[in-house]
Order: structure tokens, then sequence, then C-alpha cells
């Protein structure tokens, strides 16, 4: 069933998503998005420097292809094209592949990049390009796209192109912003890959944010207890630790963590209590095997500090 | 027991390798990072360590191969997340890359599919 469903809307003339402006929701065009035209082959990071000045940073493009461009594959593969927002502290979202979506985040400022395939899925011709608005009393989509600054293009088409991408797209989001539609367990990665790149300041913002949507969120009290860990701040990672083990007991990494920020405060025996407890609650052995690594860590921690320098 | 050891000797090659060719992940030892909870809750198994460093020493060297300055691969393997370096590790030639080229397969396949639907005599002598 769900096989001839995609088969049938594979062959549909208009895709389903049109069905969703039938609200008519007011067109959205944000005129002031900036624009950088193409070089050959380098839609990726014009697409990139177009969302990311809009989001209020000063882009050098050649940075950006450095940053994007595969020479051997003559473009810019999507994951690269997330990494690349990291890079500059700012926080790539891939949003609901849905034309709701994309007028709900046009409509709160922010520009949409997309990937589309102009060509047919027999001879592709995958293209990034930025939509800066929505003309939904004519029923087309406003691009930055290649060396147009304004392309407008109709829903069908741009739809059919957009489909063939399962719809992607992402947007460029300031730490102190939320995505309009956000999913919790997408936009934790997104922190949490953002922290990896070593933003910690922008992280922690987004953390915070995190934690306002949603209370005593663990995966946001761990990023910001790994992040004071990061700056040295062992007692404030402590605390946030300690937060999560009060809502969750048997939060493995929490105790792991923890049990670090303690025995960096040369509390040993209170470090390999935590770990102790750990160990009861562990099932999967990789996160055992982590857990030993920080006890003999520990212990040899303990053993210099006892022996005199 | 055993196991441990060799995961601890191999860690620590592949530790070494990795530091050597420029491009260490400075996590603070035993310190289990953020993106570990985070990809936790849909997934059935934890990313170890050995895994990512294994998959940002494949990643660099397709890079490479693809033509990136040496000098920047490894700017771009950090601020790629766990998660997606194990997709480019598994599957980079099936990620498509988004930059306007036809490809060359597909050109021809279009030129094959007019002549066999126009003729090719013909196509050829209009032009």
């Amino acid at each position: 069933m769900p096989a001839l469903f995609i088969f049938l809307s594979g062959c549909a003339s208009i895709p389903p998503h049109i069905a969703e402006l039938e609200a008519r929701p007011a067109s959205v065009e944000l005129v002031d998005t900036p624009f950088f035209p193409q070089e050959r082959y380098q839609c990726g990071p014009a697409a990139l420097a177009t969302a990311i000045s809009s989001s209020g940073i000063a882009v050098d493009l050649q940075d950006l292809v450095d940053r994007v461009y595969l020479p051997g594959r003559q473009g810019s593969l999507q994951v690269e094209m997330l990494a690349a927002t990291r890079s500059v502290g700012r926080l790539p979202y891939v949003i609901d592949g849905t034309l709701q979506a994309l007028w709900n985040e046009l409509a709160a400022g922010r520009p949409v990049v997309v990937l589309q395939n102009l060509g047919v899925a027999a001879i592709p011709r995958w293209h990034f390009a930025v939509v800066v608005g929505l003309d939904t009393e004519r029923d087309a989509i406003l691009l930055r796209s290649g060396v147009e600054q304004r392309r407008v293009t109709s829903l069908k088409t741009f739809l059919r192109t957009w489909r063939r991408s399962d719809y992607w797209g992402f947007i460029v989001l300031r730490p102190e912003e939320l995505p309009i539609d956000v999913d919790r367990q997408r936009y934790q990665k997104a922190v949490a890959a953002l922290e990896k790149a070593g933003h910690m300041e922008g992280a922690a913002v987004a953390w915070k944010v995190a934690i306002n949507q949603w209370p005593g969120n663990p995966v946001a009290l761990f990023g910001l207890g790994n992040i004071e860990l990061s700056l040295g701040n062992d007692l404030e990672a402590e605390a946030y630790f300690r937060a999560i083990v009060e809502l969750d007991a048997k939060s493995v990494a929490a105790r792991n963590n923890l049990a670090i920020a303690l025995a960096r405060q040369g509390r040993f025996a209170e470090a390999m209590e935590e770990l102790s407890i750990a160990g009861d609650n562990v099932s999967d052995p990789a996160i055992a095997a982590e857990l030993a690594d920080t006890e003999a860590l520990i212990v040899e921690q303990s053993r210099d500090a006892k022996t005199p320098q | 027991m055993k196991f441990n050891c060799l995961r601890q000797s191999l860690l620590q090659v592949v530790s070494l390798a990795i530091i050597c060719t420029g491009f260490a992940q400075v996590s603070h030892a035993g310190v289990i990072e953020t993106s570990v909870l985070a990809d936790q809750e849909d997934r059935a198994t934890h990313i170890a360590r050995v895994e990512v460093l294994l998959a940002s020493a494949e990643v660099a060297r397709q890079f490479e191969k693809l033509g990136v300055d040496q000098a920047l691969v490894a700017q771009r393997i950090q601020t790629l997340s766990n998660t997606e370096l194990l997709l480019l590790e598994e599957q980079m030639d099936q990620q498509v890359a988004g930059g306007d080229a036809l490809a060359v397969i597909g050109t021809v396949f279009l030129v094959l599919l007019i002549l066999e639907l126009v003729g090719v005599t013909d196509i050829f002598k209009s032009i």
C-alpha cells in the first residue's frame, strides 16, 4: 500500500504539497537578502554565502568555497553545507520538507537554502538555491539562484525540482533563535554538532534556548556541563551533571562526566562512587568501555595526587 | 579483558595516526561527548570514539582524493558531526553534489535517447 502511494504520487501531475497552500497565507518576500552570483559549479558556496550573510555575518565567498567545494565532484555535499554553517558559529537546521515550513521560516525572516534537481532522475542536475519569497497570489517561488538575483519559478515547477531531493532544505539560525517548527531531537543534534565543531559560546546560548523551550532537557543540561568542563569550570559543570542525575538517576553519561568533574576537584572518592552507580545501570558495552576508561583515568589521577611531585 | 586491551591499543594507534595527520579532535579524556547523548535517542548503538576516528581518517583520505587542499581537510572534518562522518565514510559516492554539473553519462544517455526517438541521420544532418 505505501509503495502504491509513492508510485501514484510520483506520477501525479501536481505534487501533494501544493494543497497546503489552499489556506492562502499572505505572500512574503525577503527583499533585503543579499545576493552572491555563483561561479561555475559553485552554487553551494554562493547559496551558503547568501543565507549566512542574511543571518548577520559578513562572509568571504572564497572561504566558503574552501569549506564546501569538492573539485572531484564539481559540486558540494549537503552535509558539508551544514558543516560550513557551523564553521562560522551559526546553527544549521534542516527544516521539514513542506511548503508550510518554508513559508513559516520566510515569515520569520529567514531565507531557506534548498537542494533542487533541475534535470530529471536519469540526467540529474543538482543545484543549491535560496528561497527568499513565496508569492501565494501567483503561486510562485522567489529565489536567489545561480546568477539570477530574483528568479521567479512557478510553484509547480519548483516543487517538482525540490521533490527530487526529498524536499531537502535548511535554515541558518543565530544561536539564540529557534526554528518555527522545531523538532526536539533534530535541534539537539544540531546544537551538539555546533558544540563538537568547537563553537562553545554559541552552543551554550543554544542549549539555554533549549532548556527554556523544554525545561529540564537532559541533553541541553549535559551540553552545558560539557562546555563548562571544557572551559575548566569544574564546579559549574558538576552542578549541571547533578541536575541531570536528580531528574534521571540512571543517566550513565551524566554520572560518568560528573565523576570527571569531581576528580578534577580532587574529590576522587566521590568520583569513584558515581562511576560505581553508573556501572550498575549500564547496558551498552561501548558505554561500559567508556566507564572503564574513565575509572582508569581517575585511579591514575588520584595516584598522581598522592605522589609528592 | 582481551577485547578491552585490543580496543585500547587500537584506539592508541588510531589516535596517534590522527594526531600525526593533524586533525585531532581535542576531546577531554574520559568525557562523554554531548553528541553521544543527542544521538542516543534514535540510534540503537552508541557511536564509539574509535569509529569516529576511523571515519575521520577515511573521509579525510576521500576528500584529498577529490582534490581538497590538504591544509583545508582538517578544518572540514572538524565541523562534521559524528553521524555525518559515518555517513560520508560509508557512502560518499552516493551523496549528491549540488553544483549544476550535468553528469557525462547523463549527457550520453540524452544523446542516445534523442537518437533513438528522432532518427540518427536526420538530426545530425540538420545541425
